[in-house]
């Protein structure tokens, strides 16, 4: 049986799928530059602005996918579930009618090239995972003993 | 330690109040768009057409933002016994200090 790994060498392996993860975008974007179009040249300081925040999230999307859709699927779980109290439904509405969100849904649309699209797995959210998370935190407190099995001697 | 930056120890660096402000602003910034209304104030009548995933998760980061704003209430009142009665009497009898439940907090 082999000895539990130590706090370095977990960090070292960690370092390692990201330096992995980093080069498998980076060839990504090699392979196919149309991922990574370049600026126009007469953009303003805004545009160009605006046009490199929305490639760094197309890189962070394509970058981390599966991370990216359980962001996705989680604020979506919450908002679905935000919809069916009066408040969120209210806001729901004025989603829906508000002309800047189909702007923004556009721009979402050609920045992240629709791969987090689709219909999210089953289960794949914890059911009000938000409330949970605030009740645990606010009205409850949490025990230390529930943190101190998160957090194994050495590693924080 | 970070993956990309092992010199610095991420505890020391990171910005953790920062994170939650910036989450209530973009919620801020779904209430915003909200307002960008084709048809005037929404008057509780059926929406033109169904909400569909995009703007769901914009819900969800709206509920994102009401949840910080939790956080950052309870935390007034942590510090204004004035506003104790809407504490629950777990947090109420004892100060935070002395709460061993939210120790770790700190």
């Amino acid at each position: 049986m082999t000895a539990p790994m130590n706090p370095q060498a977990v960090i070292g392996m960690l370092a390692e799928l990201e330096r992995i993860r980093e080069l498998t975008l980076d060839l990504l974007e090699r392979e196919a530059p149309q991922l990574h179009p370049t600026p126009p040249d007469d953009a303003s300081t805004t545009e160009r602005s605006v046009f490199d925040v929305l490639l760094g999230a197309r890189r962070a999307v394509l970058g981390n996918p599966a991370t990216a859709r359980r962001l996705h699927d989680l604020l979506i779980a919450e908002g679905r579930r935000y919809a069916d109290t009066p408040r969120g439904a209210r806001l729901r509405d004025q989603l829906v009618a508000s002309e800047a969100v189909d702007d923004l849904r556009r721009v979402w649309e050609s920045v992240s090239l629709n791969v987090l699209g689709g219909p999210a797995s089953l289960n794949a959210t914890p059911d009000a995972w938000a409330d949970l998370l605030a009740d645990a935190f606010i009205e409850h407190g949490l025990d230390d003993s529930i943190l101190d099995r998160l957090r194994p001697e050495g590693f924080a | 330690m970070t993956l990309t930056d092992p010199r610095e120890a991420l505890a020391d660096q990171s910005d953790f109040i920062g994170y939650l402000v910036g989450l209530a602003g973009l919620a801020q910034v779904v209430h915003i768009l909200a307002a960008d209304s084709r048809f005037g104030d929404v008057d509780g009548s059926a929406p033109p057409r169904d909400a569909d995933d995009f703007v769901h998760a914009l819900l969800g980061l709206a509920r994102m933002g009401t949840a910080i704003e939790r956080f950052a209430n309870s935390a007034v009142a942590h510090h204004n016994p004035s506003d104790a009665f809407s504490l629950p009497a777990s947090t109420v009898e004892t100060s935070p200090r002395d709460d061993p439940t939210v120790g770790w907090l700190r």
